[in-house]
């Protein structure tokens, strides 16, 4: 039986959801929240998820498109452009080659993975955006930034593996 | 795919490997140009930054609203359990208002006068444009807000941003139905200002902590811990008499100020006309750039036509040996 059109939209739909969901969490990022600890530093949600799925599915979501989501987020967050381009790629393509390394294997191995690789992310993203503008920025926001990051982790990579088990399971 | 196995796979298998590595080094590459870019050409970033605004500007319109009404009822519940000291306090405060506004009666009544006698010019009236903060791109890099008005209200670039409290900070970029407000904090602002008491002027400069940095001080300068900050009007980007701050740590190399407003409280904020377009208007910055009359020396964008042209040689020539320079058209009282 030769697939249909509606089939053949419902998988490319489908395969849009990871990029997607990197979207979702760039904009619940951007919300504005009450919390005096998370408006001097907020967990980084987009290297959450681009790491999640780096390894679940880099057929999913390429180093094109890790490339395009952190120009939106350097764009809509007044970033230096080009900083998160940069890191969300090197996440995308070190996680993605590291990906069978963390199959079959339990879910903390995965958290510590992504502890591991926040840290040269959030740093080389400090770095360049002191570069860029010229002047060396606080640490200790970044620090904040990478403990939130790192706690919250499971959060999100709960939500993604719903959506991964109910949306993906077939493609 | 079964159907590409064999001799194809060999060769297509490491072409598609050296592909990749070229679109990873290629895309390397790019990340880097985005950077120059980013730091040379300010006017194009600027207009795709506030065309990304737009984008998710309707979107956050809507999602931030039920995370307001959520801050709202914790709001609630947090008065519900200070009412007593809450009321206390606020008694207390307007006993001391009133007293205040006695005296701002009478000063009132007095600066009339005066004003009267002086013929002081009033400066231009103010024209504000309330809206909604959308967006609060927290974070260690940045320190800016999403509000939802743009050029469509009449938001421009450079306008002063102002909560109930005090200056939050100026527009960096106005897209059509929302703009990027740069708050005094972020490491990029610099926001001129006077102290309130002694008059002297300074800086506030951003460097993305809570309190920001008061530079430029001169040597003479007295400044201590509880001094208010103002705006100072100079340079023309910001109206005069802002409060911006209070004076919160004076040390031998640093003087901090803590901000009036609490930034995870901002919801409406107000974007300042003051008919001014300051040192940050392009127009004006593009203008000064490619003078229309070459022989013009262009000292300042406000000197009226004929002011500050040099004579062509022949004219020198023709007006010698009694030479008048022409009279200036449009002149100013």
């Amino acid at each position: 039986m030769k697939p249909g059109v509606w089939h053949r939209l419902d998988v490319i739909a489908r395969g849009l959801l990871p990029a997607f969901s990197v979207f979702v969490l760039l904009l619940i990022n951007l919300l504005p929240v009450s919390l005096p600890l998370l408006s001097t530093a907020s967990p980084s949600l987009a290297l959450m998820a681009v790491f999640y799925w780096s390894v679940n599915r880099p057929d999913l979501l390429t180093a094109l498109t890790a490339f395009f989501l952190g120009l939106l987020q350097d764009l809509l967050m007044g970033l230096p452009l080009g900083v998160s381009s940069l890191v969300l790629l090197l996440v995308q393509t070190g996680s993605a080659s590291q990906g069978r390394f963390f199959h079959n294997k339990s879910f903390s191995v995965m958290w510590w993975g992504f502890a591991l690789v926040a840290i040269p992310a959030l740093l080389v993203q400090w770095l360049l955006s002191s570069a860029l503008i010229g002047a060396l920025l606080p640490i200790k926001a970044t620090l904040i930034s990478y403990v939130l990051t790192s706690l919250l982790f499971p959060l999100v990579a709960w939500g993604l593996a719903r959506a991964q088990n109910s949306l993906l399971r077939y493609i | 795919m079964a159907q590409h196995g064999g001799p194809q796979q060999r060769i297509f298998s490491p072409l598609r490997t050296a592909l990749h590595r070229f679109a990873f080094i290629l895309l390397i590459f790019s990340a880097f140009g985005l950077m120059l870019l980013g730091k040379a050409d300010t006017v194009l970033i600027e207009r795709i930054r506030a065309a990304s605004a737009d984008l998710v500007s309707p979107v956050m319109n809507i999602v931030s609203r039920p995370t307001a009404s959520i801050n709202e009822i914790t709001d609630k519940v947090y008065n519900l359990a200070h009412l007593y000291e809450e009321n206390e306090r606020l008694r207390r405060e307007n006993q001391q208002l009133l007293a205040w506004q006695q005296a701002a009666r009478n000063l009132s009544h007095e600066n009339a006068r005066l004003r009267d006698l002086a013929r002081y010019t009033t400066p231009p009236s103010l024209h504000l444009v309330t809206s909604r903060v959308i967006a609060d791109m927290g974070g260690a890099y940045a320190h800016s807000l999403m509000i939802s008005a743009g050029s469509r209200d009449g938001v421009i670039k450079g306008q002063a941003v102002i909560a109930d409290e005090g200056l939050v900070g100026r527009i960096a970029e106005a897209g059509y139905q929302a703009s990027r407000v740069l708050l005094i904090t972020d490491i990029n602002s610099r926001v001129p200002v006077i102290v309130e008491n002694s008059r002297d002027r300074a800086f506030v400069s951003g460097d993305n902590t809570t309190r920001p940095l008061l530079t430029f001080l001169t040597a003479d300068a007295t400044v201590a811990p509880g001094d208010r900050i103002l705006t100072s009007g100079h340079g023309g980007a910001f109206p005069p008499g802002i409060p911006v701050g209070v004076v919160s740590s004076v040390s031998e190399n640093a003087v901090r100020i803590a901000p009036l407003f609490r930034r995870h409280q901002l919801e409406y904020l107000r974007v300042a006309n003051y008919g001014l377009h300051g040192i940050l208007s392009e127009q004006r910055i593009r203008q000064s750039q490619a003078p229309s009359n070459t022989d013009a020396t262009n000292l300042a964008p406000d000197i009226p036509a004929g002011v500050g042209v040099v004579p062509k040689e022949s004219e020198i020539d023709a007006h010698k040996p009694m030479f008048k320079p022409p009279a200036p058209e449009g002149d100013r009282p």
